[in-house]
């Protein structure tokens, strides 16, 4: 084997400037001639040589090491990516000193330390936290941090700043005025004019009746004729009402500040247009999963829910990770790589790693499968196919057709491989068979909420010759059914939903499968073996790579539905789901329901990115295709939320909010952003929360400075893979940064919570202030929410309170007020706190945030066999409503099941193929584990680790290509042929980095790592009142070529998009590298 | 494979091994290191780790991580070295310090005094291992904007990480400026500042793969013992018989 150096050890060290490089030589000859430093160093020589004690070598350790005192500490949650592990924070003289892993938390420590251990006793054992964690301590102390709120003191991205006082901005935003010298613009006071909640209902109900055509609208606008002045169009009331002409878009957000901004932005200013980015990350993976989640509840699928599964990593035999990037991210190295390094090398675990990319996990594993990245669900698929020749699935799982059946045999999950589907004539496959259909007579159920019945009408397996009926939901009546059915009953032609998956499957030879995905047949058989040999203790662990594809959804829903084969759901080593403790309080018993909220308005209407509805069932209807994509099916569609603002589709807005979010920087064709958010017109108020500004709000009209994540509140939830139950939080722990301003009569830092507040207070929103939860109960500032959060996980989620954490003794209360010794007033005051929470919660709410959270033990997390915390209900694998669903943009209807999707495809279904026309390499991403996506690059430890990034290519195409080690390349695209980032106002990037040539990499595939490539967020010039803030360079480094991302030819301002599952499309692009 | 669960946590093991040790005579203790190289991932947690517990200014690192890419596509690996001082028991360093500012404890740890050091930098030239850096007095805010009142600004920012220098040997040093460590050769010193409050150095607990073993070598029941009696054990550039304190597996 020949050997290539990536980094030689000279090469590392240079990386971190540790060559005697011609700078460094000036700067030490410098040292030499006679400088203050240089005359200090010989003196010292001099004097060490006279006076040195050559026979004493002694040198005692001191006593000024002071972290590992538990008064010096206290436990919150990382942010610097999503993967929020718990940390421990520890402090100096009231600084932030060192980040580390909170040992209580399952994210650091395997297992983590029982949750009675005393903190005095914790302070010196620490869990393992990545470096990105440890570096978190430069967000905090950023330079380039924003500490007054800034107003734009130019045209819209001009980058010229005004700092203006907190109220002036509050008052400009709801009131609106000529703010900009660019004429009028509208306040959220005359937007959000809806804000009785009566009328909202009935204008609600009345214009679903009329979308569903139950309603003539002529009558409607005859009913409703006082209040039509309220909806963005009275010809179509289903738009709802103007105010959703007032849009939230968030990127990363966590529960609490989610909390808060439901009630604010929902519930108060009463808009449908609450969007999160859930698409750019996985999206695709989300919703396919909770497509899979839907049951069958009183004659409907309802009770669905927004999650996926991961394997229970530690405890796995063998796992194949597709599109997933283990140890570099994947939720995430702490937590999971220690899983993996004593499986694989102490108790013989096995993992295969499909990923065009030699990743570090594949570079470990038993296989690495350089998959063609087109073809990544054929390997599913072609392992499906040899699975059901060989009937290597779990038939005995797959014959439960309903809860009853899978309890019999100890299963806590069960599927529909037996179930009937109708065969239409065509041949497609559409809904299930019901006893309807057979002549068997409906039976009439009492509703669960006591409002009336609701008809059963049920489902059928074929067993014994004959159709048999059943509830899903049974528990009494066990049914089980064939696996393999073809057949006629009463002159319907019938197949049994793993029937349709042979078939599905068998339509492609093994061999085919294998050339599809450009692996070997061999390989292909050895992973199917491999996966049906550890019982329920295999996994197939997917993420970005499966589901940012055109044809994300069926990509993702192969992969689950070999899961679904082997049925390893719920059990030890198989595929878990996330687990918390309530927080909001809406159950029995719980001390504080915060969901409480008079005078609250339910939104209602079409959103801005058309989710959770039908095209064809609204009134906008006109023919297919429709302007832009509907996504009956998904939802938080970020790369849909800016681009349909520009095209006014379904309607024009007025303001937009952005927190925490950077879409021009992340976003596939991001690029194409810019031009709508320059466009007042189309923008006609653009306000931001943010912390630097960055590559997208400094498109804002305002930015409101927020806390970082280690200066306050947010309650992180859990990841699929953590298996015990837990609710770990974020709290005050540094020193607020950002200037203090008074809300409510409240000091407290300029943040998100201060600008909610802030707002409520000018428009004396219902919900905010006094009475906010109810009589006494008041929401004046943040810990009036999340305090009583924490009252909630200390109180847990038994009616009876029998679930009560322990109340601190004396000991740790001392030890918690002592550690927030350094913390101003305007975060954290004990007597306030105290009175918050009453004596009875006080030392139960302390024992909990001297923990940072709550955390159920690791063994009590699984249970013969099992995982404690349980999915427990059906897994669906045939989904019969995506049958009965109309694509917007095809008029054809969704396929119900996996499948192979030729991609990638334009939004009209028509397969793309930019190679032909000579781009000639797929263009990835990939994270390096140093930075998140777009906001780590002021973190200068980690740059020293990681410079900058590079275009990788394979040996193969550098050589076709011309390209040595190191030389500079251009990206350019179809749809980006300059290959630059154009900003406005003549400032541009173009899209060149360094080559840097692999072994590990796919021949025809280039990719780079996300984070680097700024232009701002410390990276440009800005100038604050008059004066230039010049940029930093070293954040400028390295490649950010997101805008050589294919843009849709038929939307043409968004990137791929999977119509489906909602994801943005990032792995599809062809592109050519140019020589600079 | 077993199907119990895991009982234990390697760092809550080396912690239990850490005890113990600070219990013994000082001098009979031999601290010591296994890197697990099959179970290092390259995440570089360790260098960090160490930057941040140390405040490490730029061009000082005292552990860091080689990367390396072996084979032809498809039969690729890639393999991570980290690289500490490796606490040499016949330490080349040592010998070359004009001023002994440098030299091995009882407890075989390699140590700088920096009260001692000339900042001669003989012992960076004379280490085989490339494991000691010299402090140029560098800044990592350096060049960043100072607009107080309207950013953080680069004063604060210096304040918050790099302006007080960590309590490296438990000694308060001054706020960087011109003494020491400044102008020093600086180094890994197995975080002794920690170890002396019962805490395992910081690339030991950070190590997100459990590579790195730490522990009493002395002690025949610590787990650094267990895994230095492994076959896959080796040292870096044996052939120099410098005896390193710090082990590596295959």
């Amino acid at each position: 084997m020949s050997k290539k150096k990536l980094k030689g050890l000279e090469e590392l060290q240079e990386m971190f400037d540790v060559n005697m490089d011609r700078r460094y030589f000036l700067k030490c000859s410098a040292f030499l001639g006679g400088s203050l430093l240089a005359t200090h160093y010989l003196g010292r020589f001099a004097q060490a040589a006279a006076g040195a004690d050559w026979s004493t070598l002694d040198l005692p350790i001191g006593d000024a090491y002071t972290h590992y005192l538990p008064e010096n500490q206290i436990y919150s949650v990382c942010q610097q990516c999503n993967t929020q592990c718990g940390i421990k924070m520890k402090f100096v003289d009231g600084l932030l000193a060192k980040i580390d892993g909170n040992p209580y938390s399952p994210w650091t420590l395997t297992p983590h330390i029982p949750y009675k251990t005393p903190i005095a006793e914790a302070a010196t054992i620490e869990g393992a936290i990545c470096p990105k964690g440890q570096a978190g301590i430069q967000a905090l102390y950023d330079p380039y941090r924003i500490v007054k709120v800034l107003k734009r003191a130019g045209k819209r991205g001009e980058n010229k700043w005004q700092t203006i006082p907190f109220d002036q901005a509050i008052s400009e935003i709801v009131n609106g005025g000529n703010l900009f010298g660019e004429g009028q613009v509208e306040g959220l006071k005359d937007i959000c004019t809806l804000k009785d909640p009566k009328i909202a209902k009935e204008l609600a109900e009345d214009s679903a009746k009329v979308a569903d055509k139950k309603m003539d609208l002529a009558a409607f606008k005859e009913k409703h004729k006082d209040h039509l002045k309220y909806l963005i169009d009275p010809d179509h009331p289903d738009l709802g009402p103007k105010n959703n002409q007032f849009v939230f878009n968030s990127g990363r957000l966590k529960a609490g500040r989610d909390d808060l901004l439901k009630r604010f932005i929902g519930g108060a200013l009463g808009t449908e247009n609450k969007h999160g980015h859930t698409t750019v990350c996985q999206g695709s993976l989300y919703f396919t999963c909770k497509a899979m989640s839907y049951q069958f509840e009183e004659g409907d699928w309802g009770g669905s829910k927004k999650f996926y599964w991961q394997a229970d990593t530690g405890n796995c035999e063998f796992i194949l990770f597709v599109g997933a990037n283990l140890y570099e991210a994947n939720y995430g190295p702490p937590l999971r790589n220690v899983k993996l390094t004593q499986g694989i090398v102490d108790n013989g675990m096995k993992i295969a790693v499909v990923d065009p990319r030699c990743s570090k996990g594949a570079a470990r594993a038993w296989k690495w499968l350089p998959v063609r990245p087109n073809g990544v669900a054929a390997v599913g698929l072609g392992m499906m196919r040899w699975i059901i020749d060989n009937q290597r699935y779990d038939a005995r799982y797959l014959a439960n057709a309903n809860k009853a059946a899978a309890k019999a045999d100890g299963e806590p999950t069960w599927t529909q491989a037996a179930w009937l589907v109708k065969i239409n004539p065509d041949g497609s496959t559409g809904a299930y068979l019901r006893g309807s259909d057979l002549g068997m007579p409906k039976e009439k159920r009492p509703k669960k909420k006591g409002d009336g019945d609701w008809e059963f009408d049920p489902f059928l397996v074929f067993s014994g010759g004959a159709p048999k009926p059943f509830d899903p939901n049974s528990e009494k009546d066990a049914v089980e059914g064939d696996l393999l059915v073809d057949t006629e009953i009463k002159g319907i032609k019938v197949k049994s939903v793993l029937q349709i998956l042979k078939e599905t499957v068998g339509a492609r030879q093994l061999s085919q499968w294998a050339k599809l995905a450009d692996i070997s047949e061999a390989d292909l058989t050895d992973l199917a073996r491999e996966f049906t040999s550890h019982g329920k203790r295999a996994v197939a662990d997917i993420h970005r790579g499966v589901s940012q594809h055109t044809s994300g959804f069926y990509n993702v829903l192969t992969y689950m539905t070999l899961n679904t084969l082997i049925g390893n759901h719920d059990w030890q080593g198989g595929l878990s789901s996330a687990h918390t403790w309530n927080i909001t309080g809406d159950k029995e018993g719980k001390p504080f329901n915060l969901t409480k909220q008079s005078g609250k308005i339910k939104p209602f209407g079409i959103s801005i990115i058309r989710h959770g509805k039908k095209y064809d069932k609204s009134t906008i209807f006109q023919g297919f295709p429709a302007q832009r994509p509907w996504y009956p099916f998904s939802s938080d569609i970020y790369q849909e939320v800016i681009p349909s603002i520009g095209d006014a589709y379904p309607y024009p807005i007025k303001a937009y909010f952005l927190y925490m979010g950077s879409p021009v920087y992340a976003l596939p064709a991001g690029h194409k952003l810019i031009e709508i958010l320059s466009d007042t017109k189309k923008v006609p108020l653009f306000f931001a929360s943010d912390i630097v500004i960055g590559e997208t709000t400094m498109y804002a009209d305002y930015i409101f400075p927020d806390l970082t994540y280690l200066e306050r509140w947010e309650f992180a939830g859990s990841h699929p893979s953590v298996t015990p139950k837990v609710a770990p939080f974020r709290q005050p722990a540094a020193t607020p940064l950002t200037d203090t301003v008074t809300v409510y009569g409240e000091k407290m830092p300029l943040s998100l919570e201060s600008l909610i507040l802030g707002i409520a207070e000018k428009m004396k929103l219902p919900g905010f202030g006094e009475n906010a939860f109810g009589p006494g109960l008041h929401l004046k500032r943040d810990e009036d929410l999340y305090l009583r959060m924490v009252a909630n996980i200390a109180f847990g989620d038994k009616p009876d309170g029998s679930e009560k954490v322990a109340a601190a003794g004396p000991e740790e209360i001392k030890i918690f007020e002592s550690a927030r010794r350094h913390l101003p007033a305007t975060v954290y005051d004990l007597k306030r706190w105290q009175a918050l929470m009453g004596p009875e919660w006080w030392p139960r709410v302390v024992y909990v945030m001297n923990r940072g959270g709550r955390f159920q033990e690791y063994q009590k997390a699984y249970k013969d066999g099992q995982l404690a915390n349980k999915y427990g209900k059906m897994v669906g694998i045939y989904m019969e409503k995506w049958a009965a669903t109309k694509n917007s943009m095809t008029g054809k209807p969704y396929p119900a099941h996996a499948h192979f999707m030729e991609s990638p495809t334009d939004v009209l279904g028509r397969k793309l193929d930019d190679e032909a026309k000579g781009f000639d390499l797929t263009l990835l991403t990939h994270r390096h584990i140093s930075q998140c996506k777009s906001r780590t690059v002021g973190n200068y430890w980690l740059l020293a680790l990681y410079p900058e990034n590079f275009i990788d290519l394979s040996p193969v195409d550098a050589r076709r290509l011309g390209f040595n080690d190191g030389d500079q390349a251009k990206v350019i695209s179809p749809t980006n042929e300059a290959g630059v980032w154009d900003f406005g106002h003549g400032h541009k990037k173009p899209m060149i980095g360094k080559v840097r040539i692999v072994e590990g990499l796919r021949p025809g595939v280039t990719a780079f790592s996300l984070g680097h490539g700024h232009w701002a967020y410390g990276a440009g010039d800005v100038v604050i009142d008059g004066v230039k803030v010049p940029g930093d360079p070293r954040r400028a480094t390295g490649v950010h070529a997101n805008a050589a991302m294919r843009v849709d030819p038929v939307l043409k301002n968004t990137g791929l998009v999977d119509l489906t599952g909602g994801s943005a499309v990032f792995y599809q692009t062809q592109v050519k590298l140019v020589k600079v | 494979m077993s199907r119990e669960l895991p009982a234990e946590d390697p760092l809550v093991r080396m912690q239990r091994d850490l005890k113990r040790a600070l219990k013994k005579k000082p001098k009979e203790i031999q601290w010591g290191m296994v890197i697990d190289i099959a179970k290092c991932i390259g995440c570089h947690a360790c260098t960090i780790g160490c930057v941040a517990e140390n405040k490490l200014p730029p061009g000082v690192v005292y552990r860091v991580v080689l990367e390396e890419e072996t084979g032809h596509y498809p039969q690729v690996r890639r393999r991570f070295v980290p690289r500490p001082c490796l606490h040499c028991q016949n330490p080349p360093c040592v010998k070359a310090c004009p001023v002994t500012a440098t030299w091995k404890t009882e407890q075989g740890v390699v140590i700088v005094d920096y009260n001692r050091c000339i900042g001669c930098r003989y012992c960076l030239v004379a280490c085989p291992y490339s494991a000691r850096t010299s402090d140029f007095a560098e800044w990592y805010t350096e060049g960043t904007p100072d607009l107080a009142g309207k950013l953080v600004g680069r004063k604060a920012a210096a304040n918050g990480y790099e302006a007080h220098p960590a309590a490296e040997y438990g000694k308060k040093w001054p706020d960087r400026d011109h003494d020491s460590p400044v102008g020093n050769a600086r180094k890994c010193h197995f975080c002794l500042h920690r170890l002396k409050v019962g805490m395992l150095p910081a690339c030991t607990t950070t190590c997100i793969g459990r590579a790195t073993i730490f522990g009493d070598r002395s002690d025949p029941q610590s787990l650094v013992s267990e895994m230095i009696g492994s076959p896959r054990v080796f040292r870096l550039k044996e052939e120099l018989g410098t005896l390193p304190a710090v082990y590596y597996l295959k």
